[in-house]
């Protein structure tokens, strides 16, 4: 079929970190939104998989991570969301993830990060990089409408809920999480928002979140929140642990990070969390991609300021 | 600065006010850029940057009282932070809530440590302790960034018109006083590490300084043999780094970071092709005008008072959203297409949502200014 060995050369030019065609991002965009649109608001993942965290547009650390985790479709992926922002590559990696979930849509899942947004992406980069490698915003465009087909949350043989952020006092089953309608900007209150901004905290109950968004969830709201859901653990990304995974609450809530050296300064290490069949964990860390492999960044704007 | 006189005189003549935050929306903004208060700061900071031209840090600079007052006054923040060691933070956010304590304890501190300031009527420290506790970081978000280095320089710059420093004091106020606070903010960030304010990560000038490259600039303007790409030399910063705050501050960066100053830094990278230290300097003032002092995610914290009073004129402007410009419930404004939009990484609601919100605290009577979260 000419659709995929024009999908394989796109994939194969992505990993190369070289964006692929306006033309071809609308049409990529196209059909990862007709697969999307099929996909649970909570969906529903077979083991084994491996589950990655924030990426933040650092590609060739996405590539260390696919030499550690393995390759797409030989290894089942979900991951945790925040593709973009803050890094220098947020296009070429969400692009990357994208044709690899429309060329394997069975063998890699997406959900959606807070960064999944207009609004976020319009102060912390993506936009910014968009303009910057397309002249126009119409890739940035089409990428955000994907972002609203993106699922909220995943559950591993129905034991392992896997979300963004966290928990929310407005959902306390996984079904109320089903009712949501997803296909929308984040909004800046409700469920849907806590999923993707929530954090858990050592406190007891609920709490105020300094991020102004989302809730600081302490351990009996975790507890409470699995047993009712017969789950054995919860998997979350959205906040930066310098051991690149750090388990709460009992071994009962997890969070996995995977950008390395996360804006290429904060010194961590990252990791991804593979469950095998019967669901036992292992964790993987690796290090930031050594210099040589990585292009040189493009010069920033700040210049104007010096001629 | 010779107009400057007839503001002091204005100012003296005001009574003390709590410093509060006015700006916001483009056409406050506005306002304040047009103001005195602006051309204030921005001729103090000019003046402070041409008194330290070609003068090393390890010179000898005449010390005023009143300038060692301020530096007694820096190391007993300094102790405070020591005092106050980070609690175990194992299962919780980034930031170290020590840094709370920390704060409550400058903030009880600080009419004490003003009084030691020689000169400073009793009446004015309410004020002048609003601008020097907001220097640290955020309180609530446990964050730092160039808003907070701003409200120092306003510190002074108050200190400056009630007369307890004068010119003759500014050498010592950047390469004696300033630095020290640098010192001091560098301790906070690490101890507690305070989260940047609004950082853009490796698309920032740095993660919370800006004055440093300005004043550290200045000092290196006439330099014989070190050039803007001399930051690429590992020996250079070494051997003058205890000169230079520029050096000093980049061999300080690269210390905390790890991939090479290409990556974790790459403006600073970019700047180091600038040809001498001249354009350098000057390029920094232009950037902070406009990237710091002129972006409204950052002016809208700025402090007005009676020292620093906010515009006259602008008290009447209709605080009407414009298109753009958007305001979450934090009552910050975000402004699509300007950087360092953000401070806590909130959801920005519509400008619909932001009229709205604005229409009914306004029929509640609430008073138009940006709560301080």
């Amino acid at each position: 079929m000419s659709s995929i060995s024009s999908l394989d050369r796109q994939i194969q030019q992505l990993k190369d970190c070289q964006p692929i065609s306006e033309q071809q991002v609308k049409e990529l965009c196209l059909k990862a939104r007709e697969i999307l649109v099929e996909e649970a608001n909570v969906q529903w993942i077979d083991s084994p998989v491996t589950i990655c965290g924030d990426i933040h547009g650092q590609f060739w650390d996405l590539l260390e991570l696919f030499k550690v985790g393995g390759m797409c479709p030989d290894t089942n992926y979900l991951f945790l969301g925040d593709y973009v922002d803050r890094g220098f590559y947020s296009v070429e990696t969400f692009l990357l993830l994208l044709a690899l979930k429309v060329r394997y849509p069975d063998r890699i899942t997406l959900i959606r990060g807070n960064h999944e947004s207009r609004q976020i992406t319009q102060v912390y980069g993506f936009y910014d990089e968009c303009l910057r490698k397309f002249g126009s915003a119409s890739v940035w465009r089409y990428c955000c409408e994907v972002f609203d087909y993106l699922s909220l949350g995943a559950v591993v043989d129905g034991k392992v809920f896997c979300v963004h952020g966290g928990l929310s006092p407005n959902v306390t089953s996984l079904d109320q999480i089903r009712l949501i309608d997803r296909k929308q900007e984040v909004p800046h209150d409700g469920a849907m928002c806590d999923l993707l901004w929530s954090d858990p905290d050592d406190i007891e109950g609920w709490g105020l979140s300094p991020r102004g968004a989302g809730y600081l969830f302490g351990a009996d709201i975790v507890k409470t929140f699995a047993h009712a859901n017969n789950l054995d653990l919860i998997a979350r990304a959205h906040q930066l642990v310098m051991e690149g995974h750090k388990l709460m609450f009992d071994d009962l809530i997890v969070t996995v990070w995977s950008a390395p050296n996360y804006c290429y300064r904060c010194g961590n290490v990252a990791s991804i969390l593979e469950l095998d069949e019967n669901l036992n964990p292992t964790y993987r860390s690796f290090d930031a991609a050594t210099q040589d492999t990585r292009g040189i960044p493009a010069k920033s704007t700040a210049l104007q300021y010096f001629l | 600065m010779s107009h400057d006189h007839d503001h002091d005189h204005e100012h003296s003549a005001t009574s003390p006010t709590a410093p509060t935050k006015r700006i916001i929306s483009r056409a406050h903004l506005q306002s304040f850029l047009d103001s005195p208060t602006h051309q204030d700061l921005v001729n103090f900071l000019e003046e402070l940057n041409e008194s330290v031209v070609g003068h090393k840090l390890t010179e000898e600079v005449k010390e005023s009282e009143a300038v060692k007052s301020l530096l007694d006054v820096l190391g007993e923040v300094e102790q405070t932070v020591k005092d106050t060691p980070p609690v175990d933070n194992g299962k919780s956010r980034f930031g170290n809530p020590a840094f709370q304590t920390f704060y409550d304890r400058i903030a009880e501190k600080a009419k004490k440590l003003h009084e030691s300031i020689p000169g400073l009527p009793e009446d004015r420290i309410d004020e002048l302790s609003t601008y020097f506790c907001e220097s640290w970081g955020n309180r609530t978000r446990v964050d730092y960034g160039s808003g907070m280095e701003l409200n120092f320089i306003c510190w002074l710059l108050c200190l400056r018109k009630l007369g307890v420093i004068e010119k003759e004091d500014d050498r010592a106020l950047v390469s004696r006083v300033f630095w020290k606070y640098m010192t001091v903010a560098r301790l906070l960030q690490t101890e507690y590490w305070l989260e940047p304010a609004g950082s853009h990560g490796a698309q920032g000038l740095d993660d919370y300084h800006f004055a440093v490259f300005i004043f550290g600039s200045a000092q290196l303007r006439g330099h014989k043999h070190l050039r803007p790409k001399a930051i690429h030399d590992n020996d250079i910063l070494e051997e003058f780094s205890k000169d230079y705050m520029y050096l000093s501050y980049v061999q300080y960066i690269n210390s905390i970071k790890t991939a090479s100053l290409r990556w974790h830094s790459p403006m600073l990278d970019d700047i180091s092709g600038v040809k001498t230290w001249d354009k350098l300097n000057s390029g920094m003032l232009k950037m902070y005008k406009a990237e710091v002092l002129a972006k409204l995610p950052v002016a809208q914290h700025f402090l007005f008072g009676s020292l620093l009073p906010y515009p006259a004129s602008a008290d009447t402007l209709e605080a009407e959203p414009e298109a753009g410009v958007t305001k979450d419930e934090h009552g910050h404004i975000h402004v699509r297409g300007e950087g360092f939009g953000d401070c806590c990484g909130i959801p920005i609601p519509s400008a619909f949502a932001a009229a709205e919100d604005l229409r009914k605290r306004e029929a509640a009577g609430a008073i138009r200014r940006i709560p301080f979260d």
